[in-house]
């Protein structure tokens, strides 16, 4: 009785306790609310960035995704993911999924564009559309008078089927992707220096290395699983961060090396002139292995510590703690990001950190390596099979035979294949604006939010005949501008391979279904090639897999020669592979070294996964032996060039811009989508401003200022912190306001957007 | 070419492969993951030792958060997974992540801080909640929160100085962290712990009572420096000796604040206690009132006053996300002012029903029945300002609450009982003059009361202090209320009474006095909820 009076009492159950109690769920998973607990799991690699981790799906009886979790398994993330990973199932489910194509109602070339003359229309309307338009155009202006900027967010499938579709079947010329914003300049800075686009590491790296210097990179935000490799690293290493503002990745290291903004090459020089000084350099590596070093090594031989530390910031004494962490541990890594990647020098920044590298022998050794983080998910893939810069699979336009070869591998007519590259992004833009391009489709990015210098970009996109935009959401900015709007599945709906930072492919799987009518990217492009007329032409490529498979044959002879995959199957059975892989006994463009660390493994994860243990790490240029010609790897530089736009009276602070939490993607239209996201992000733009300049300018803590540059202006709420330097201000580049500051300046080789560093004024509201 | 019918075949095709699941490629991994089995994967598995205790705590001891400040760099990985692990709802979240900054110029300093509920060693929501909704488990030490129980009258969510508990649209009630109780009851780690790339998240074995004392962490941990605060930036720990440990290597910086710690937070304006707490005080105050004049106990009055109660009392359970559970409010009065106060608040109603009942029905007008009646109105009232007051937040302490309800009880006591004797002016003598004086004094002095509120705002701003934030709120972002506030309190209780009084107006202006009284006592309640500083974990910047 009294024990039914304490029930009445006091409900210690009940259906809302019971939601809330865990199960088993089976399949590796711990335990789960009954709720979620899954019918069935399948692996996929994450759709956000180049890390590229393993996700554990958790499927229903239908196989749909009902919760996902990290692979424990998976050799990349080791069971852990970032927010975005966690909720990579989420952005699929959001209100605002475009649904079915839509059509501006009115006639196109509207002077202003608004989204609510968008109107649904059916698929055959819209290839309808699409076709009519372009070819119109193109009748009028010339074949060359229509382009594409794309992404590093599909699958490598579906880049290469676009890319060939343009240029092979459309007739076009000019098309680009937003890797150009994140990953040129690393691109063409190993394509310069080593021969190839060719990334040397391994993730197990930051694992082995006994220093590890990070350039302009904050991984601790922007790739939190590569960080948890680094504070896996056993050896107790020197972590040093060069970078202006005190990151949290800088916060958590050995040495922070505060330099002025964009002194990096300076810096860099200085450090080899130091190593040279020393004779710290590697003499039989450079002498076997390089080109180039004599006349590198009389050009720096005017960065005397002096200079450098007075045009850096950074005092002599920290010069000569790096040139000895350098020149005296075994195993240096060097990793750089976008600090590097978005200056108006990038190129001959990423090769002077490249140069360091070469001249110290800390390259194809375990914990070693000049090593550029990738930013997308699929940059790489970008990278090799884009179609843009190169021809697909790494080959150069201008050479006859690769023209051939790729022809022949694609069952294609050679003549089909144009003969030079086409514009990059912002000349494209450029284009647009004199009006030799007329005709723009946009696929899976947002220029109209992260083009640097924000407001002419939009200006520009405005004065198209015929917009295009291809996307998940029919809301990102570049969407409402759109005469026409194709609906795309997204990330999780779709299969394909992805290629992560240290170049391993991944796969994607479909694991959710589409909303209404939205279709693969490739299923559009299918579509499309149809619609066009040279539908024939991609006959072979009837799914995503049978592309892989015509991509596999082009990669056979090159650098990243995947040839050895047999399969989807086979890239799932290992956790992703790492190219080159070649089958056994076929040569090995770059004799990759299987090292005793990696090799065979008898972790505990092999009993459920019956990995081949000889694969998982793998390191380029284990021999010294490059991808030139001659098979050096060429030393490359020239001298440091003023910011181009330095602050002056008017305009006195510098403004920096970087990711601001791992919760946020890019222009966040997908990451926006999550509440769990949106909450672990700032609800309102924050801009980072020094004590000392908050003190002069009378801004407290939270109020509220106005950030002005030449360009535009944006409102933001101070946080006040020493972590920036004084003179300098940080904005995260995810709001929409922050790249109406940003100045248009470009790397000459990489045509890359200088997004780091531009002048503006600050004042309170 | 355009799209004609042949290609048909083709879309229709692509549009129904788009719509199939469970692809070959799909399943490729499903089989061999099947095999694992109900274990926990191989990793974590592995980690478990790092992760958890060996052994259960002795007694004295509980289970408790460490979180390893040099290890965390703010992924914010424990949020998600926390969140995707246990289920939560989609804006849900019971865990955080903050910023502590510094602004020493000469050192450059900035700490995340990962935080979720402290299982506090004499938790706060436990010693508030009125239904008994929370259980401190005898063996863990674990504050766990009984969802069948809750009534969702958010009064933890108030009384927790952490903002831990997190209201639930959806199902009426508050939830909040239980440390994956039903994960480590199995050897399995909670699933921020789990999730953590760099283990920052433990769970460790803490001595109960001696949360801040250096010698308790008895984990392996030992080599650290153990805490000798808290955490800077964090609410005070003795109020409720949160049992989490963060612990650095390196000594914290003394100047380290919360990133979020000028940030101006307006709270949940919880309009139906704005109303509860305007309407009743106006019905205690009006019996008051009635008391000073047992000549003037007329119908009218005794009826607005019982009517007032009513509606303020019916109003209020519209607070409750399940009212339905509500009769188990009781449970709580050893502990809760929460539940005396609903207590207090239904005798209270109870004995103005009989009251008035004996009055209307019987004829007995015994002077002791108003006079018992306006006692417990009193002390009910005394038990609302001890629900705020036990919060411990600045702005709702006693001697600002206390002030603010009996002020409003008084206020409106002497407005209601003007307009009241203006309505039996036929029958009786109409309202004494003195009540219009006494109203535009009782009004000026609460005004007064109310305007040292907003004196720090024109302080110096370098330190921020709860009473400063609730000034800068207060002529800040709802300086719109509080100049309706001013302007009702003004125009109602001061100048019309004053008129009235005088004899320049009408009597009948004395309705219109008691409305914009009653507007500008609702509009200060208002302010009263929002204006607060309500403490929590350090949060970002803005």
């Amino acid at each position: 009785m009294t024990s039914a009076l304490d029930t009445l009492l006091r409900a210690g159950s009940g259906p809302m306790t019971s939601e809330m109690v865990l199960h088993p769920a089976d399949f590796g998973l711990g335990r789960v609310p009954a709720r979620l607990k899954p019918a069935a799991a399948t692996t996929a690699v994450c759709g956000f960035c180049s890390t590229g981790c393993g996700l554990k799906i958790h499927l229903n009886e239908s196989g749909e995704a009902i919760n996902l979790s990290p692979d424990p398994a998976h050799p990349v993330n080791l069971g852990m993911a970032c927010p975005k990973g966690w909720e990579a199932l989420t952005p699929l489910a959001a209100p605002d999924r475009a649904t079915t194509p839509l059509l501006r109602s009115r006639g196109t070339g509207l002077p202003t564009r608004d989204s609510d003359l968008l109107a649904p229309v059916s698929w055959e309307r819209a290839l309808a559309a699409f076709t009519e338009n372009f070819k119109r155009i193109q009748q009028k202006h010339g074949p060359h008078s229509i382009a594409f900027l794309s992404t590093g967010q599909i699958v490598t499938e579906e880049m290469a089927l676009l890319g060939a579709l343009f240029k092979f079947g459309m007739g076009g010329l000019h098309c680009d992707s937003n890797t150009r914003q994140c990953m040129a300049t690393s691109h063409v800075a190993y394509k310069q220096s080593f021969g190839f686009d060719a990334p040397p590491f391994t993730y197990a790296d930051f694992e082995e290395s006994d220093a590890l210097i990070f350039i302009g990179a904050n991984p601790c935000i922007a790739h939190p699983i590569m960080w948890q490799r680094v504070m896996m690293n056993q050896r107790s290493p020197e972590i040093v961060v060069i970078d202006p503002r005190k990151t949290e990745t800088a916060q958590a290291a050995t040495l922070h090396v505060a330099l002025r903004p964009k002194s990096d090459l300076t810096l860099l020089y200085g450090l080899a002139h130091l190593l040279i000084a020393r004779d710290a350099v590697k003499r039989e590596f450079i002498e076997a292995h390089t080109a180039g070093f004599d006349e590198f090594a009389a050009f720096v031989a005017d960065f005397t510590p002096a200079r450098v530390a007075h045009e850096t910031g950074v005092p002599e004494s920290t010069l000569f703690r790096l040139a000895e962490i350098l020149g005296k541990r075994e195993r240096v890594s060097l990793w750089w990001t976008m600090g590097v990647n978005q200056s108006h020098e990038a190129t001959r920044t990423a090769q002077a950190i490249i140069n360091l590298a070469l001249m110290t022998g800390h390259i194809g050794r375990p914990g070693t390596g000049a090593n550029s983080i990738t930013g997308q998910c699929n940059a790489m893939g970008s990278r090799l099979f884009g179609n843009a810069t190169s021809l697909l699979g790494g080959y150069d336009f201008t050479n006859a035979g690769h023209r051939t070869h790729v022809a022949d591998t694609l069952g294609l007519d050679a003549a089909r294949i144009p003969q030079k590259t086409g514009y990059a992004y912002d000349q494209i833009l450029d284009a647009i604006d004199r009006g030799e391009i007329r005709g723009l489709w946009v696929i899976a990015t947002n220029t109209a939010h992260s083009w640097i210098n924000q407001s002419r970009a939009k200006e520009i996109l405005a004065k198209l005949d015929f917009l295009v935009v291809q996307d998940m959401y029919a809301t990102t900015e570049t969407a409402r501008m759109a005469d026409l709007v194709l609906p795309a599945a997204g990330w999780g709906e779709k299969e394909g391979v992805l290629i992560n930072s240290e170049r391993r492919l991944g796969l994607v799987k479909k694991v959710a279904r589409a909303p209404g009518q939205a279709l693969s990217d490739f299923a559009i492009f299918q579509l499309i090639a149809e619609a066009w007329g040279c539908g024939e032409m991609f006959r072979a490529w009837r799914s995503p897999e049978a592309a892989f498979q015509l991509l596999k044959k082009l990669s056979a002879g090159q650098p990243c020669d995947f040839t050895g995959i047999r399969d989807y199957a086979h890239i799932d059975a290992e956790g992703g592979i790492q190219w080159p892989y070649v089958e056994v006994g076929a040569a090995v463009p770059s004799r990759p070294e299987f090292t005793a660390a990696d090799a065979p493994q008898t972790q505990a994860g092999s009993e459920s996964r019956p990995y081949h243990q000889s694969i998982r790490h793998r390191r380029l240029f284990t021999d010294g032996r490059f991808f030139h010609a001659d098979g050096r790897a060429k030393f490359l530089f020239d001298p440091p060039r003023p910011l181009p736009e330095p602050p002056d009276a008017q305009f006195p602070f510098l403004l920096l811009t970087g990711r601001g939490s791992s919760a946020q993607w890019h222009t966040g239209s997908r990451t926006d989508k999550s509440a769990v996201l949106r909450k672990l992000a700032p609800t309102v733009l924050t801009v980072e401003i020094h004590p000392a300049d908050a003190a002069r300018l009378a801004i407290t803590a939270s109020d509220r200022v106005v950030v002005r540059s030449r360009r535009g202006e944006a409102e933001a709420v101070a946080l006040i912190t020493a972590t920036v330097q004084p003179g300098q201000l940080f904005l995260p580049m995810h709001a929409e306001a922050v790249n109406r500051l940003t100045f248009p300046a470009f790397d000459p080789h990489s045509r890359q957007p200088a997004y780091k560093a531009c002048a503006v004024a600050l004042a309170r509201l | 070419m355009v799209a004609s019918k042949e290609n048909f075949p083709l879309l229709a095709e692509l549009l129904a492969e788009q719509q199939r699941l469970d692809t070959p490629v799909a399943r490729f991994a499903t089989a061999h993951a099947a095999l694992s089995g109900s274990q926990l994967s191989t990793l974590s598995a592995q980690l478990r030792p790092q992760l958890l205790p060996l052994t259960a705590p002795r007694p004295g001891e509980q289970y408790a958060f460490e979180v390893d400040l040099d290890s965390c760099s703010g992924c914010k990985s424990c949020v998600a997974a926390c969140h995707s692990l246990n289920g939560l709802d989609d804006t849900e979240t019971w865990r955080d992540v903050g910023l502590l900054v510094s602004d020493d110029r000469r050192h450059p300093f900035s700490q995340t801080v990962t935080t979720a509920c402290h299982h506090c060693a004499d938790p706060a929501c436990l010693n508030g909640c009125p239904v008994l909704a929370y259980e401190k488990d005898p063996l863990t030490g674990i504050v766990r929160h009984l969802d069948d129980q809750c009534i969702g009258c958010s009064y933890c969510v108030l009384k927790c100085p952490y903002d831990v508990p997190k209201f639930n649209a959806r199902l009426g009630i508050v939830r909040k962290c239980d440390m994956c109780h039903g994960r480590l009851a199995h050897g399995e780690a909670p699933a921020c712990a789990q999730a953590c790339p760099t283990h920052a998240i433990k769970i460790v074995t803490v001595t109960v009572g001696g949360a801040l004392c250096p010698d308790s962490v008895t984990t392996e941990s030992e080599h650290k420096a153990p805490p000798t605060t808290f955490l800077p930036g964090a609410p005070d720990p003795s109020y409720t000796q949160p049992t989490t440990r963060y612990v650095s290597k390196r000594a914290l910086p003394p100047t380290l604040v919360a990133g979020d710690h000028a940030t101006l937070r307006p709270q949940a304006p919880h309009w139906p206690l704005v109303f509860l707490l305007t309407l009743v005080p106006a019905a205690v105050g009006t019996q008051l009132v009635a008391l000073t004049q047992p000549d003037f106990v007329t119908y009218y009055v005794t009826n607005s006053a019982w009517l007032a109660g009513a509606l303020g009392l019916a109003i209020s359970v519209l607070h409750l996300g399940q009212p339905r559970r509500a009769w188990r409010v009781f449970l709580g009065w050893r502990q809760s002012w929460l539940s005396r106060e609903a207590l207090a608040f239904g005798a209270w109603f109870a004995l103005s029903t009989l009251t008035l009942v004996l009055q209307s029905a019987f004829g007995i007008r015994h002077f002791a029945f108003p006079c018992a009646t306006a006692a417990l109105g009193a002390f009910a009232l005394f038990c609302s300002v001890m629900v705020y007051a036990d919060t411990r937040r600045a702005f709702w302490r006693f001697a600002n609450t206390a002030p603010r309800f009996f002020g409003t009880a008084v206020v409106l006591g002497l407005a209601g009982a003007l307009a009241c004797g203006e309505l039996g002016r036929t029958a009786m003598p109409g309202s004494p003059h003195w009540l219009g004086f006494a109203l535009a004094l009782a009004t000026i002095a609460k005004l007064v009361f109310e305007a040292r509120t907003v004196l720090p705002a024109h302080d110096d701003r370098n330190e921020v202090t709860p009473r400063l934030l609730t000034a800068l709120l207060l002529t800040g972002p709802l300086r719109a209320f509080n100049e309706l506030r001013l302007f009702a309190a003004v125009l109602g209780g001061v100048l019309l009474p004053l008129a009235i009084a005088l004899r320049v107006a009408p009597p009948a202006f004395a309705w219109a006095a008691l409305a914009l009284s009653l507007l500008g006592e609702l509009a200060e309640r208002y302010l009263f909820f929002r204006a607060v500083d309500a403490p929590k974990m350090p949060g970002v910047g803005a």
